[in-house]
């Protein structure tokens, strides 16, 4: 019987070859931008540009590295401050998202009409329309130029709130109950049963967050004045646009481009695997 | 035996519990929202209101009251137009990103050889959502595709929707690239939420007599529709706050033009918000009504 069902339906195969054709025309944009980062100066302009590199160099990073360590700040505070900041804001953002999230789908309290209300309000607004107001609070707590004013506005994500929710409610209030019968405490219930229950979409959150910590650029440009402050999106960022017109340039931003993308990946990598695992195998039947 | 008062005492008091617990756990989150959140989006409604110049030592806030909502559709020739024309596209692009992922995802379900691979590659695209790289990739073209200019499709197209419709359908043919990019997360919300169906409850219908595209239509996509919903306003959102959608760029030029300034652009991104939160309602109604109807009949 498990032979049978493991066998090569001609419906697979077709599937197969249908995936295989979307997945290469999907991943044309990842290959072309790992290969611009080794094309030579020559490449660079050619038009229309190429997807592939006819003679790779390592000469856009040589150039990079050597424009970094040149520069007022060296390259490594960037790293670090990039490293302090995404790390302690996906660490808060699932704690704080996972705790609103978790109340709002199963406990009933004042206001909450009301809060799910603004968070989906809050969903719509872009945030650059609201940068100027932003910018005076942190100032006003005077918490400009510390990492709390990477980490604090940042951590309140309605996004995620929202996606949690969603997934939350889907877990059966009889296995809430049921542990609460058995005497787990409010904290108890949330940290062995919500936390490893919603995994999947704790992934999801944390693919988010991480891509959106690590390419922001607003804190560091608005709330930061001190340089020993800012991140390495912000230092990669000023680099490309301080030097566009230049032909040098060219050649770091393709090199740049790389190395802020190759994170993205390995977070990417890491997590897609935990939002695969099942949610239905953890003891709800 | 209690008397009743002690009774609706104590439950009084356990309701009051209850209460408290939820809003303690609300309580980091929700201090963080309306500082960071609440406040500022407060203030803009203010600046709105008011031209706001920048003075030595901070903001000179003079009163205007809704001169910067006129405005905006009198004075203004672009931001009227802009609006319309991104909204017709995006009506059409939400259902066919969110058809498109609910199709692939379904595939992905699928048992079949080299699945996993496949799950990864669908899902890199997420990577592309945010960041320089897309805004790079779209400057030197890579997201139209050739084809469209080569055969000619305009005639055609103009022929089958109609001439006022043309342009919109084009520019979306245009887009199919940033659909295929911008279904990553959809795709993985429906996967995520494809395993909180039982896989019991298949073996059950198949046992019945049900054929896979049976359980598809009575099982897979009532199942789902919660994620549907899901996904539907997550698509919205994101192609709304898409920051190099023209309307977006549109309210960032003004905000540091000198004759109109900050407060106008508030106004500017109000009135886009009103609109976007018109369509929001609309599809959470929709939704909820659909779910409601369904809970009744099982």
């Amino acid at each position: 019987m498990i032979r049978k069902l493991r066998r090569v339906t001609p419906f697979q195969v077709v599937l197969v070859t249908a995936f295989t054709a979307l997945a290469a025309f999907m991943s044309i944009p990842i290959i072309f931008i790992l290969n611009h980062a080794f094309k030579p100066q020559s490449e660079l302009f050619l038009f229309p540009p190429r997807i592939f590199v006819q003679d790779p160099s390592f000469r856009n990073f040589e150039i990079l590295l050597l424009h970094a360590s040149n520069a007022a700040v060296p390259f490594t505070r960037y790293l670090f401050n990039s490293i302090v900041v995404v790390g302690l804001t996906l660490v808060g953002v699932i704690v704080v998202s996972t705790m609103a999230a978790y109340v709002i789908a199963k406990y009933r309290f004042h206001f909450k009409g009301l809060i799910m209300g603004m968070i989906t309000l809050s969903l719509m607004f872009a945030p650059e329309t609201v940068s100027i107001p932003r910018y005076l609070i942190i100032s006003g707590l005077h918490i400009n130029d510390t990492y709390f004013g990477h980490i604090l506005p940042a951590l309140a994500s309605p996004v995620a709130v929202f996606m949690l929710i969603g997934f939350i409610s889907q877990i059966p209030n009889e296995l809430l109950e049921a542990a609460k019968i058995d005497g787990a405490s409010q904290l108890g219930i949330f940290t062995k049963m919500v936390l490893p229950l919603s995994i999947p979409a704790i992934a999801t959150i944390s693919i988010l967050t991480f891509q959106g910590a690590w390419g922001d650029v607003e804190p560091s440009t608005l709330f930061m004045q001190s340089e020993t402050m800012r991140t390495l999106a912000f230092y990669v960022n000023s680099l490309i646009s301080g030097l566009q017109n230049s032909v040098a340039g060219q050649n770091m931003a393709a090199a740049a481009g790389l190395l802020m993308f190759i994170p993205n990946l390995i977070i990417f990598l890491l997590f897609q695997k935990r939002v695969m695992e099942t949610m239905v195998h953890s003891g709800i039947k | 035996m209690k008397p009743s008062n002690e009774i609706s005492r104590q439950r009084r008091l356990f309701h009051s519990k209850r209460y408290g617990i939820g809003l303690l756990f609300m309580l980091p989150w929700l201090i963080g929202f309306c500082v960071f959140v609440a406040v500022p989006i407060g203030w803009s409604i203010f600046m709105s209101l008011h031209k706001v110049s920048v003075v030595p030592g901070g903001f000179k806030y003079e009163r205007f009251g809704l001169k910067n909502f006129k405005d905006a559709f009198v004075v203004d020739n672009v931001f009227p137009i802009e609006l319309i024309t991104y909204f017709q596209q995006m009506l059409l692009m939400v259902p066919i990103i969110v058809i498109f992922a609910l199709l692939i995802s379904l595939m992905l379900n699928q048992r079949f050889p080299g699945r996993f691979i496949f799950r990864a590659i669908f899902f890199l695209p997420v990577i592309f959502a945010t960041g320089q790289v897309l805004s790079e990739l779209f400057a030197q073209g890579a997201g139209e595709i050739p084809f469209l200019e080569q055969y000619n499709l305009q005639p055609m197209v103009e022929k089958y929707v109609g001439l006022q419709f043309a342009t919109t359908v084009m520019d979306v043919l245009g887009r199919v690239v940033l659909i295929l990019w911008y279904s990553g997360v959809q795709i993985l919300i429906f996967i995520a939420g494809f395993q909180t169906i039982s896989p019991s409850v298949y073996e059950a219908v198949r046992i019945d007599g049900a054929s896979p595209w049976d359980s598809f239509w009575k099982i897979t996509l009532p199942a789902s529709v919660p994620f549907i919903s899901l996904n539907v306003l997550y698509t919205i959102i994101d192609l709304f706050t898409f920051p190099l959608n023209p309307v977006l760029q549109h309210i960032r030029a003004n905000m540091f033009k000198i004759d109109t300034g900050y407060g106008y652009a508030s106004a500017l991104a109000w009135i886009y918000f009103g609109f976007v939160f018109a369509l929001i309602a609309v599809v959470l109604w929709l939704f909820g009504r659909s779910m409601k109807s369904r809970g009744k009949r099982s």
